[in-house]
C-alpha cells in the first residue's frame, strides 16, 4: 500500500482540527507526536489503497519565528519525509496564509492551499478568486468548509494525486543584493535534504538553529559586509514576503459592496460587546478571577465527590475478602488502593474536567481574553499571560501541570513557572489543609495556611525572577472571533492530554501507596525519626510526625492518614494549634511528591530536577519554621 | 527560481520605468545594463512591449508611445512613492533598491497607505497616544528586534494597514486591523507608529 504523509499547516483558529476531524471521520487514531514539547497530533486514514497520516501542527503565523511551537512545526517539516502540506488559509485575511503558504513553497514542500471561511469572508464582501490564485502560485487550491464537508473529498483527491502534479511553484524574488546574498551562502551549505535556498534565508534570518549546515560559518561575516546596504536584511526578507504576499492577496480579491440588510451587525456588535465587558479595568480581571475560581470550585466539589464514592467502593471491597485487617497484607494493599482512588480522583475531575473546560475556553475564544487579563499580574511575577493555564491546572495536580508548562515558549519560563508549583497547593494539599488544619484547628487557621502558602510563592516568585533573567516577553496575542465549539474536537483534545496521566501517573501513585504501606508495615519508618530530630525540632513540632512529612513525598493523599497513625486520632491534643498550622505549611511547601519530581526530571533534566525539589523543601522549612517562631512572638 | 513569465514581468515594468525616466529616445545598450538580467529576457520583453503597443523601437533606440508614457508614469509613481517610503528608515541607497523590488509586488491599496504617510511631514505618533475608535494607518515599526518584527508581519501588522484601537486595558490596548483583533502590550505599542 503507498503512504503519505501530510501536514497540515495554518494560522491558530484557522481550522485545522476541525479539518483533521473532517478528513479523518470519526475513527480518529490520534497520538501525540513523539519527543515534541507542543502537542502535535498524528492520525491515519486509508483512502482508496493509500495510508494518509496527517500530522497536526501547532498554530503558527510564520515559520521563521523562533517560538517553541515554530520549532516543532520545522521539525515536523524537516526530520521525517514529508509528502505535502496543506496549508489552512484564512479567507478573511488572506495575505497572513499567504505569507505563511510562500515560505512553505521556499522550503520546496508540495503544497495544497485549503481555503477556509470563505462564507465569512463573502458576509463581509470579500471574494477570492480561487482559481487565479491557483495559477499564480502553480499550486493547487481548493475551497473547504469543514463543517459542512464542503470541498473535503476533493482535497483528499487532490493530496493522493500529488506525485503527478508537475510543474514549478511560484518563488519570490528578493532584491537582487539579497538574491546575490542567498547565492553566496548557498555554495555554502553542507549536503542535506533541506533545500540550500531555504537554509540560505534562513540565515539571512538570523536563525541560529541554522548556520549548523554551513560549512564554514565565516560566510555570515562576508555575506554581511557585502550587504552593507541591507543593514537590516532579516526585516527586509520579511517585507518583501509579506509585499508579495499582499501583492498576490489584491490581484485574486474583489471587494464587493454588501447589501445593507446582509450587513452582519447583530453578531459583531455582540462580539464588541462582550469584549468591552471583558477588557474593562476592573471588571475585566475580576470576571476572569470569577470564572476560574468558579471552574475551579466545581472541581474540587466533583473531585472530593468521586473519591469519597471511590474509597466507600474500596472499603466494602476488602471487607467482602474478610481479610483482617492488620494482617500485613491488607495494609499494604489498602495503601496501594487509596493510591489508585487517589489517581482516579484526580484524573477524572481535576485533570479530564479541567482540559475539557480549558478545551472548550479556547475554542469559544474566551481563552485568549483570560490570557490577556491574567498578564497583568503574571507579568509582575515574570511570568507571561499564558502561564496561568499550567498555575490554574496546578491546583488540581502538580503532574500534568508541570507538563502543560510546555505551552509557555520558553525552557526558562517554564521551568519558572514549574517551581511554582512548589507552592500551588494540589488537590491533595488542598485536602490536607482542609482535612488535617480546617478539622483540627478550625477554618481560619486552614486560611492562614493558605494565606501563608502564598506569601511564600510570591518571594520565591520575585526572588527566581531576579536571579534566573528571563527576558520579559511582549504581549502579542491575536484575539479570535468569539465561536460555537465543536464538542468532539474538545473531547478529543482533552483525553490526549489526560493519557500520559492516566498511563503514567496513576501507577506511579499505586506503587508510591504501596511503598508507604510497606515502609510502615516492616517499621523502617521508625529509623528515620532520630537522624531527622532536628528538622522536627526546628519546626517545633512532636518527633513522630516526621513519618507523615517524609513518606508523603511518597504519596501525598497518606499524608493525613499516616499524622492519625503516628499521633493517633487525638490530634488536637497531641499538637497545639500553632503546631497544627506548621504541620500544615512543612507539609504542602516544596515540590509535592516523587511523582511530581519525576516529571520534572522527564521536562528540566536531572540536575535541574532534583535541585528545584531539593531547595523549595529546605526553603519551605525555613520558611515554616520561621514562620512559627514570628507568629509565637506575639 | 522564478518563473519566466514572471522575470518578464519585471524585466518589462523595469524597461517602462527606465524609458520613462529618461528623455526621448534611449539607446538599446543601455536599457540592458540597467537591468542587469539576460539579453535574451530584454529582447523578449521588447517585443512584447512593442506588441502591446507600448513602445516604439527605432534602430538602436527604444521610445515610449503615449500608453506606453502613462503605464510608466505608473510604476515610477510607485516606485518613488516606496523609495520615498523607504528614505525614512535608510539611507538613499538602500530606498531606491528596496522600493525597486517591492514595486512589482505590493498591493494598491498598500501603496495608497503609503503615499498617505509619506505626504505627510511627521513620522506619525505613537499607537499609546492614540485615541479609541480612531481610525488611522500604521506608518512604522520601529522595534530594533527583528525576530519580533517578523512576527509582527506575520500577524499582518504591517506599515500601510489600517488599524482601530477598541479597547484600552491596564497593560496594553486592543486593536483591530484588518478584521482582525489583537491584544498588544505597552512597550509593543509603544513600537508602532500610526497616523491619522
Amino acid at each position: 500500500m503507498r503512504k503519505l504523509k501530510i501536514l497540515l499547516i495554518g494560522q491558530p483558529n484557522v481550522g485545522k482540527s476541525s479539518l483533521l476531524n473532517g478528513l479523518i471521520g470519526s475513527r480518529v487514531i490520534v497520538s501525540n507526536y513523539p519527543g515534541t514539547t507542543v502537542e502535535v497530533i498524528q492520525a491515519e486514514k486509508i483512502f482508496n489503497n493509500t495510508k494518509i497520516k496527517f500530522v497536526d501542527t501547532p498554530g503558527i503565523y510564520s515559520i521563521s519565528d523562533r517560538s517553541e511551537e515554530e520549532k516543532v512545526t520545522e521539525k515536523a517539516l524537516f526530520e521525517e519525509k514529508v509528502d505535502e502540506a496543506i496549508v489552512v488559509a484564512d479567507a478573511t485575511s488572506l495575505e497572513r496564509s499567504l505569507y505563511m503558504a510562500l515560505q512553505i513553497l521556499e522550503a520546496e514542500i508540495p503544497t495544497v492551499i485549503a481555503l477556509n471561511f470563505v462564507r465569512e469572508a463573502e458576509k463581509k464582501g470579500i471574494k477570492i478568486d480561487s482559481k487565479k490564485l491557483a495559477k499564480l502560485l502553480n499550486i493547487p487550491v481548493m475551497l473547504i468548509n469543514p463543517l459542512t464537508k464542503r470541498g473535503i473529498n476533493e482535497l483528499v483527491d487532490i493530496i493522493s494525486r500529488i506525485k503527478k502534479r508537475k510543474g514549478r511553484s511560484f518563488k519570490i524574488k528578493y532584491d537582487d543584493h539579497i538574491e546575490e546574498a542567498i547565492n553566496k551562502i548557498s555554495s555554502q551549505i553542507k549536503e542535506t535534504s533541506i533545500p540550500t535556498r531555504f537554509i540560505a534565508l534562513r540565515v539571512l534570518e538570523e536563525d541560529e538553529d541554522f548556520y549548523k549546515y554551513l560549512k564554514d560559518k565565516r560566510v555570515i561575516e562576508e555575506v554581511k559586509e557585502s550587504l552593507a546596504e541591507h543593514p537590516k536584511v532579516a526585516e527586509n526578507v520579511s517585507i518583501t514576503r509579506y509585499g508579495t504576499a499582499s501583492f498576490i492577496a489584491e490581484r485574486i480579491t474583489k471587494i464587493v459592496p454588501l447589501e445593507k440588510r446582509l450587513q452582519p451587525y447583530g453578531s459583531l456588535r455582540l462580539q464588541e460587546k462582550i469584549d468591552d465587558i471583558l477588557f474593562r479595568k476592573i471588571w475585566g480581571s475580576f470576571i476572569t478571577g470569577l470564572f476560574i475560581l468558579t471552574i475551579f470550585g466545581t472541581l474540587l466539589y466533583l473531585g472530593n465527590f468521586i473519591q469519597n464514592i471511590l474509597m466507600d467502593l474500596t472499603e466494602s471491597f476488602l471487607s467482602f475478602f474478610g481479610t483482617a485487617e492488620h494482617s500485613i497484607t491488607a495494609m499494604i494493599l489498602v495503601q496501594g488502593l487509596t493510591g489508585l482512588t487517589a489517581g482516579i480522583s484526580v484524573a477524572l475531575p481535576y485533570v479530564f474536567l479541567f482540559y475539557l473546560f480549558l478545551g472548550s475556553l479556547e475554542d469559544i475564544g474566551l481563552l485568549s481574553r483570560f490570557i490577556v487579563n491574567a498578564e497583568r499580574f503574571l507579568k509582575k511575577l515574570g511570568l507571561s499571560g499564558k502561564s496561568f493555564i499550567p498555575l490554574a491546572l496546578g491546583l488540581g495536580c502538580s503532574v500534568p501541570a508541570i507538563r502543560a508548562t510546555r505551552i509557555l515558549s520558553s525552557k526558562k519560563e517554564q521551568f519558572h513557572t514549574a517551581s511554582l508549583f512548589a507552592f500551588t497547593p494540589c488537590s491533595s494539599r488542598i485536602a490536607i489543609i482542609m482535612g488535617i488544619v480546617g478539622f483540627y484547628g478550625g477554618i481560619k487557621l486552614a486560611f492562614s495556611v493558605f494565606a501563608t502558602l502564598f506569601v511564600a510563592g510570591l518571594i520565591w516568585a520575585f526572588f527566581i525572577k531576579k536571579i534566573v533573567h528571563i527576558k520579559s516577553k511582549y504581549l502579542l496575542l491575536e484575539l479570535p472571533p468569539y465561536r460555537k465549539p465543536l464538542i468532539k474536537n474538545i473531547l478529543a483534545k482533552s483525553w490526549i492530554r489526560m493519557k500520559d496521566f492516566v498511563y503514567i501517573v496513576i501507577p506511579l501513585l499505586i506503587l508510591g501507596g504501596i511503598a508507604c504501606g510497606i515502609l510502615n508495615v516492616t517499621g523502617f519508618s521508625k529509623y528515620i525519626v532520630e537522624p531527622l530530630l532536628p528538622i522536627t525540632t526546628w519546626l517545633g513540632l512532636p518527633a513522630m510526625t516526621i513519618i507523615p512529612l517524609v513518606f508523603g513525598f511518597l504519596q501525598r493523599d497518606l499524608t493525613g492518614a499516616m499524622l492519625l497513625s503516628v499521633l493517633g486520632s487525638k490530634i488536637s491534643l497531641a499538637m497545639t494549634p500553632l503546631q497544627i498550622y506548621t504541620f500544615g505549611i512543612a507539609s504542602t511547601i516544596g515540590i509535592p511528591c516523587i511523582i511530581a519530581l519525576g516529571m520534572l526530571i522527564k521536562e528540566f533534566g536531572f540536575k535541574k530536577a532534583i535541585v528545584l525539589t531539593i531547595t523549595s523543601i529546605v526553603y519551605g522549612l525555613l520558611f515554616a519554621g520561621l514562620v512559627w517562631r514570628i507568629v509565637s512572638l506575639f | 527560481m522564478l518563473k519566466e513569465s514572471d522575470i518578464l514581468k519585471i524585466v518589462k515594468e523595469d524597461m517602462l520605468r527606465i524609458l520613462g525616466e529618461r528623455k526621448e529616445k534611449t539607446p538599446l545598450g543601455s536599457i540592458e545594463t540597467g537591468i542587469k538580467v539576460f539579453s535574451s529576457f530584454v529582447s523578449e520583453a521588447i517585443k512584447c512591449l512593442k506588441e502591446e503597443g507600448l513602445i516604439r523601437v527605432e534602430e538602436k533606440f527604444v521610445k515610449l508611445t503615449q500608453i506606453g508614457r502613462d503605464k510608466a508614469k505608473d510604476i515610477l509613481r510607485k516606485h518613488l512613492i516606496l523609495e520615498n517610503y523607504f528614505k525614512k528608515t535608510s539611507n538613499e541607497k538602500i530606498a531606491h533598491r528596496k522600493a525597486h523590488i517591492l514595486e512589482h509586488y505590493i498591493s494598491e491599496e498598500v501603496i495608497k497607505n503609503i503615499k498617505k504617510i509619506c505626504t505627510l511631514k511627521e513620522k506619525g505618533i505613537s499607537l499609546t497616544k492614540l485615541k479609541l475608535h480612531k481610525e488611522s494607518l500604521i506608518a512604522d515599526i520601529t522595534t530594533p528586534n527583528s525576530e519580533l518584527f517578523e512576527r509582527m508581519v506575520s500577524m499582518g501588522i504591517f506599515p500601510g494597514e489600517e488599524i482601530n484601537i477598541t479597547n484600552k486595558i491596564s497593560n496594553g490596548v486592543v486593536v483591530k486591523i484588518k478584521n482582525k483583533k489583537f491584544a498588544l502590550g505597552k512597550d509593543i505599542a509603544k513600537e508602532i507608529k500610526v497616523i491619522k
